[in-house]
């Protein structure tokens, strides 16, 4: 599959794009086929199951903003994974980023509440991306200078920041009560939800703009993610993680340094990764406690993988996603499948992402063909 | 042979499109053949729901427990019930606010990581009754009700089973002379705290020299943490331990089979929940989520039900209580087994104030 795809002629417009999206789309298709044999033949009724999953997740304004509620930390985790991917390094621990963006989110929500939203806001998120940044900064050091291998460390730092919230969350940081979690942040640095922007006889006028708990974040991982791509695309910082990425010993001949380029990059993977923890903390718990995160980190890796590494493909990625655990609730409820199917559909929606390989065979055929056709 | 390969194709996906839809169809049948075999007639139109935590189903505490109420509350009462399962912490709001929509009440939400979630759904749907599990409100909206335990009753009863058997050698080879005891705790807060101090009182009350160790793992899951915590309680001396701790316990049995203690388990009738635990399973600590959710859906349906209210369900409630001994059960003497019963007698009449913090 490496092999080049400009390598034939023949290449039509169509085949561009059916060899960028074709292989994850197909991977859903087949998936949810896959999906509905299980759950046929476990007795359970498939038909009304995909209803309900698409009713939970798109059916009505407030499902789609539970939708975009659910994507939103998805898009930031699987911008992170995606980032570090294009130079060449696994952020496996995402998760840990997330929840040191998250603690520093809860901890300076705390404080700049009293401030205005303006000033508010972009300090919460500027911090939380420094957390995220920091807490891969080691693990980037490591990786640069010894070569210590990305994946073992930064996995191990989100034991540990798991674990230093875990400590915070009952002991130092706990707000007074029975449970063991932070204060609640202040009103000017949470993140409002999409339909209070609107007036009351808007919302009334048009019934569309009621997306229930969709927040504004959704609009700053949206922004991110198109900041991301020009990064990548259109900026010397970009060129050079992607370099490392393609192969590191011709960036280095070709005077890319290394070891900065790695550390540069996991740093900014890790900055994207900490903004997940912020929004969830800003937008939707406006604290931290120690299960915040069920793992986005994780499926943030997921989401990369479907998205093939690129930031705008995060988008649809991550809303896909978001979609199935937003439906999850409405499939149990109405069709009394067992939210586990719809985690299988997710794995199956990876597995298939190697359908990839089909799909690429299937067009190289097409252009061979083509090809021995002129001659 | 490549046009061939490319038909192939299409009809493969055309076919895995066409299992996803057909079954739709199928199954509708069969399920008027599960309903229209229910002979009996619903005595009551009242719908009772639940949503776990994000342990879920399977959990073998609290989740299973509070299920196994609405099971008994749909064959005793006849209600509808139904399990909405949570994966993610964002799933607790949309899982109540699909089930209030659906006309579901009472709903049962387990779990005090779902307190605040609770107490703001209830606002929004005034008329629908909701039951904390393990929930504390202050002040107590008027349509939900706070379902509480006094685990330090229980807990009372196994330190005073504790306090005694680390004097009785005959009851196994794992008993030593040095009249100590350990307590394991999952997190350190007021509710763990609440079976920490019963225990001690218990432990004490029949054996006033006894010696309590007690350790805190942190959390609830950690099962490595646990054993380790089973290791240097044994290493003290300590000879029966009780665990207040979920998860975290199974490591700490696995201690005590290694180096060889007694165990009390915790919530469940942990004799029945953990494999091959018989040889050091005493006895355990139940917390009655099944009977608490019950009760309530049965106020429910007598029209009875107590909103605005935190409900303790102790020792007189059937809320708590000490399991079987089982294995251990011609081994202990009875006057252990008189000992339970007098306390027992003694909490419920009121005569022996358990304290419920150290």
């Amino acid at each position: 599959m490496s092999e080049s795809h400009e390598a034939l002629p023949e290449q039509r417009a169509w085949m561009t794009l059916l060899q960028k999206a074709g292989a994850p789309v197909v991977s859903v298709l087949i998936a949810i086929g896959i999906g509905s044999l299980i759950m046929w033949i476990s007795g359970y009724d498939a038909g009304a199951a995909f209803a309900a999953l698409f009713k939970g997740s798109l059916g009505s304004p407030k499902a789609f903003g539970d939708t975009l509620l659910r994507a939103t930390p998805l898009m930031f985790t699987g911008l992170a994974v995606a980032y570090g991917f294009r130079a060449g390094l696994f952020n496996i621990g995402a998760e840990g980023q997330l929840f040191m963006g998250g603690l520093a989110a809860a901890y300076l929500g705390v404080r700049l509440g009293g401030l205005s939203p303006a000033v508010a806001l972009p300090a919460v998120l500027v911090a939380a991306m420094a957390a995220g940044a920091a807490w891969a900064f080691v693990p980037a050091l490591l990786k640069a200078r010894i070569g210590a291998h990305e994946v073992i460390t930064t996995m191990m730092f989100t034991y540990i920041g798991k674990y230093i919230v875990s400590w915070l969350v009952v002991g130092p940081l706990k707000a007074p009560g029975q449970i063991p979690q932070t204060e609640m942040i202040g009103a000017s640095a949470q993140l409002p939800r999409i339909q209070s922007l609107f007036s009351d006889a808007a919302l009334q006028s048009l019934p569309i703009l009621k997306l229930g708990r969709g927040h504004m974040g959704i609009f700053v991982a949206l922004l991110f993610a198109v900041v991301v791509w020009l990064i990548l695309k259109y900026t010397t910082l970009g060129y050079e993680n992607r370099a490392v990425g393609f192969n590191p010993w011709a960036a280095e001949n070709a005077g890319i340094s290394v070891p900065s380029t790695i550390v540069k990059s996991l740093c900014i993977s890790g900055a994207l990764a900490g903004l997940a923890g912020a929004v969830e903390v800003m937008g939707v718990h406006h604290r931290i406690f120690d299960q915040f995160s069920p793992g986005f980190g994780f499926t943030g890796i997921a989401v990369a993988l479907v998205a093939k590494n690129h930031p705008l493909g995060v988008i649809p990625a991550a809303l896909l996603f978001g979609a199935m655990s937003a439906g999850s609730g409405t499939m149990q409820l109405e069709a009394d499948v067992p939210q586990k199917i719809v985690l299988i559909i997710q794995a199956l929606v990876i597995f298939l992402i190697a359908a990839e390989s089909v799909v690429q065979w299937f067009i190289q055929k097409r252009q061979k063909e083509a090809l021995a056709r002129a001659r | 042979m490549n046009t061939k390969w490319s038909r192939f194709l299409a009809v493969a996906l055309a076919l895995t499109l066409l299992v996803a839809f057909v079954p739709g169809c199928a199954k509708k049948t069969t399920d008027e053949g599960t309903t229209g075999g229910k002979t009996e007639e619903p005595k009551t139109t009242v719908k009772a729901a639940m949503v776990t935590d994000v342990g879920g189903l399977g959990d073998k505490s609290f989740n299973d427990l509070s299920y196994e109420g609405l099971k008994r509350a749909e064959k005793e009462l006849g209600v509808e019930i139904k399990v909405l399962e949570s994966k993610e912490i964002t799933d607790y709001e949309s899982n109540i606010d699909q089930l209030a929509n659906a006309g579901y009440s009472p709903i049962f939400a387990v779990g005090f990581l779902m307190t605040d979630t609770v107490s703001k759904m209830s606002t929004q749907y005034p008329d629908t009754m909701f039951g904390g599990v393990d929930e504390f409100f202050d002040p107590v909206p008027s349509n939900v009700v706070g379902l509480t335990f006094k685990e330090h009753e229980g807990s009372y009863l196994a330190g005073v089973v504790a306090g005694l058997a680390t004097k009785e050698k005959a009851l196994s080879d794992k008993i030593n002379d040095k009249n100590v005891i350990g307590f394991v705790g999952g997190m350190d807060v007021p509710l763990i705290k609440k079976f920490e101090a019963g225990f001690i009182a218990g432990a004490k009350s029949v054996n006033p020299d006894v010696q309590v160790i007690s350790l805190y793992a942190g959390n609830f899951t950690d099962q490595a943490k646990g054993k380790e915590l089973g290791y240097s309680l044994i290493e003290k001396g300590a000879d029966v331990i009780y665990a207040a701790a979920g998860a975290v316990g199974l490591g700490t049995i696995e201690a005590c089979k290694e180096k060889g203690a007694l165990f009390i388990g915790v919530d469940a009738d942990q004799y029945l929940t953990v494999p091959n635990s018989g040889d050091v399973m005493l006895t355990s600590m139940m917390k009655r989520v099944d009977v608490a959710v019950f009760e309530t859906v049965k106020a429910a349906v007598d029209g009875t039900f107590p909103g605005g209210t935190i409900k303790e369900f102790g020792l007189k409630e059937g809320g708590v209580g000490l399991a079987p001994f089982h294995d251990f059960e011609n081994k202990v003497p009875q006057s252990i087994k008189d000992a339970v019963e007098k306390a027992k007698k003694g909490i419920i009449d009121g005569t022996i104030k358990v304290p419920d913090k150290l």
